[in-house]
């Protein structure tokens, strides 16, 4: 029974980090386009890409936490 | 075993929030280490604002003061672009302000060297109870202040855009806290489990460049509390779009 607790916690981190990783990627791809086509408003940029790679960090955040409980109850 | 982590870490994977121990308690609270290491820098935070204000010039002669005015531009330039005007962004300054000041010191205070492992010193932040309390406050906040500006016309919101989606607006004002408390927790204590689980595997030189991340994403942390919360806010207070 502890080795399938096990097994779900590794996966619940590890799909919980595809998606936001995808999401990321993309986000950060197109600021940093968007940065060197009006290098001017980078400030701005800079602002809203940590805002909303904060909310898709809070995705994976959410698999970690379970994580952490499931491998408390091993 | 990856996961041969110190006792303390062990501990905190099995109780979840709850993962300090008394260290003594008063009138029958509990007092653990997050709450003695939260007055180490309430102490810290309220001598070094007295000192740095203590003989205020309009030109500042004292590196303190110096030092503290730039601190407070730099966040009130932060907060103005997402609440539109400086005027409105003074206006709930002191609070974001202090949020921001107390969070970055909570996730700065689990970098000391033994942070977690001597009694009494534990970074604030990685406990649930706290990053709820935080959550909690700008929860409350939020409604007083959308209340306090746009008085009873502020319960509007709830049926915009459409009537129907009521149940969905009051769920959403219930995850926000939510959100708010465990995205910082997680952060926080998932940084410090994986530090004492490298730790575990090579103590010497490994947790260095995750450490050196942590100093990043406390700082991190504390702005995207402190933007999500000016935003939360900024909302509620703002007139009908």
């Amino acid at each position: 029974m502890s080795g399938i607790i096990a097994i779900a916690a590794a996966l619940a981190v590890a799909i919980a980090s595809i998606g936001p990783g995808i999401g990321q990627g993309l986000a950060a791809g197109k600021a940093m386009e968007s940065i060197a086509r009006q290098p001017e408003a980078a400030g701005e940029i800079r602002t809203a890409l940590i805002l909303s790679l904060a909310f898709m960090e809070a995705l994976t955040i959410y698999g970690l936490l379970i994580a952490f409980l499931l491998y408390g109850k091993i | 075993m990856f996961f041969a982590t110190p006792a303390y870490a062990a501990e905190a994977a099995e109780h979840g929030a709850e993962h300090s121990q008394a260290l003594f308690s008063i009138f029958g609270l509990q007092v653990s280490s997050v709450v003695t290491t939260m007055w180490g820098l309430m102490v810290l935070i309220i001598l070094f604002s007295y000192l740095a204000t203590k003989r205020m010039n309009k030109v500042p002669e004292s590196r303190l003061q110096n030092f503290l005015e730039f601190v407070l531009e730099s966040i009130l330039e932060l907060l103005t672009p997402i609440m539109g005007d400086e005027k409105l962004a003074k206006r709930y300054f002191p609070l974001l302000a202090s949020f921001f000041i107390l969070i970055l010191a909570s996730n700065y205070a689990g970098l000391l060297p033994g942070a977690g492992h001597l009694p009494g010193l534990q970074a604030p932040t990685s406990t649930l109870s706290v990053t709820a309390g935080f959550a909690v406050v700008v929860f409350f906040a939020t409604h007083y202040y959308g209340l306090k500006t746009k008085g009873i016309k502020y319960f509007k919101h709830f049926v915009q855009p459409f009537p129907f989606l009521l149940p969905l607006n009051i769920i959403e004002e219930f995850v926000r806290p939510l959100s708010l408390s465990l995205r910082l927790y997680g952060n926080v204590f998932g940084e410090e489990m994986v530090v004492a689980s490298l730790f575990a595997l090579i103590p010497l030189f490994l947790p260095i460049p995750m450490m050196l991340l942590g100093i990043l994403f406390g700082l991190v942390q504390a702005f995207v509390f402190t933007m999500l919360a000016t935003l939360y806010i900024s909302m509620a207070t703002a007139e009908q779009h």
